[in-house]
């Protein structure tokens, strides 16, 4: 049955995955405009709430939803055993603490917290599409 | 989002509904790892039941995951040390001691109701 069903959770994987890359970069580019000073104290606490409270409806749910049905299909494609896999499991296992600890930062500064000195936030946006990139080529190709 | 209270106990509101999130993550945690390890690896090499570690092994796969993440999520709001934040995640990786974080966590929302009453 889990067979018949293949296609679908593929489907419904990439789809969450989708939902949480876009979630983790618009997370990545807020804050780092907000570190960037353009915003004002004030702004970048409400700008935050509206950021956090996507990352929370959707991007939080997304990434469950991912692991479940990545591993979900990883088992059933008997995968663990192949080269590439490992591979993309490392890099979704980065992207996924780097959530969280964007995820702890939004609240921090949704709760009008300074985000604290700078760490290089500017690349972040492009070392999750680079990440992105690698992970869509070893899923497609499975070199 | 400011509650009633003004932006600073909206703040600790935040901290403390964080704190209960990884309580309850903890406490599922450490509960998945004893049954996986106490009573399903028990039955597969004891009693030749299989079923329970194929059950209870994704179970606490992802429990493991959710609590990693909520950890870090929490521990990157910052009020954390350097050694809270190493405990809370070597003790989830021993059987029982996901429970004994469960005090780690309860002191710190004491310490954050005693703030918000302050």
């Amino acid at each position: 049955m889990l067979d018949a069903l293949y296609p679908w959770l593929k489907a419904a994987h990439v789809a969450a995955a989708v939902a949480f890359i876009g979630g983790l970069l618009a997370g990545a580019i807020a804050l780092a405009a907000v570190q960037s000073d353009r915003f004002p104290a004030t702004a970048s606490t409400a700008f935050m709430q509206v950021v956090r409270a996507w990352d929370r409806r959707v991007t939080t749910p997304a990434i469950l939803l991912v692991w479940a049905l990545g591993l979900t299909l990883a088992l059933q494609g008997h995968w663990f055993h192949s080269a590439w896999f490992p591979a993309k499991l490392a890099i979704v296992v980065t992207l996924s603490a780097w959530h969280g600890v964007q995820s702890g930062t939004l609240r921090r500064v949704a709760g009008g917290r300074a985000m604290g000195p700078g760490r290089g936030l500017t690349i972040t946006p492009f070392a999750i599409l680079a990440a992105v990139v690698v992970i869509v080529l070893l899923a497609v190709l499975k070199p | 989002m400011t509650s009633a209270g003004g932006p600073l106990t909206s703040r600790l509101d935040l901290e403390a509904a964080q704190l209960r999130r990884l309580e309850q993550v903890s406490l599922l945690e450490a509960t998945t790892l004893v049954l996986l390890v106490c009573v399903a690896v028990p039955l597969k090499h004891l009693a030749g039941l299989p079923l329970a570690v194929a059950v209870m092994g994704p179970v606490h796969g992802l429990a493991f995951l959710t609590y990693g993440w909520v950890a870090i999520q929490t521990v990157a709001g910052g009020g954390w040390r350097r050694a809270e934040a190493t405990r809370l995640l070597l003790l989830a990786v021993i059987p029982f001691g996901g429970y004994f974080n469960l005090a780690l966590i309860r002191r710190k929302r004491i310490e954050l109701a005693t703030a918000i009453a302050a």
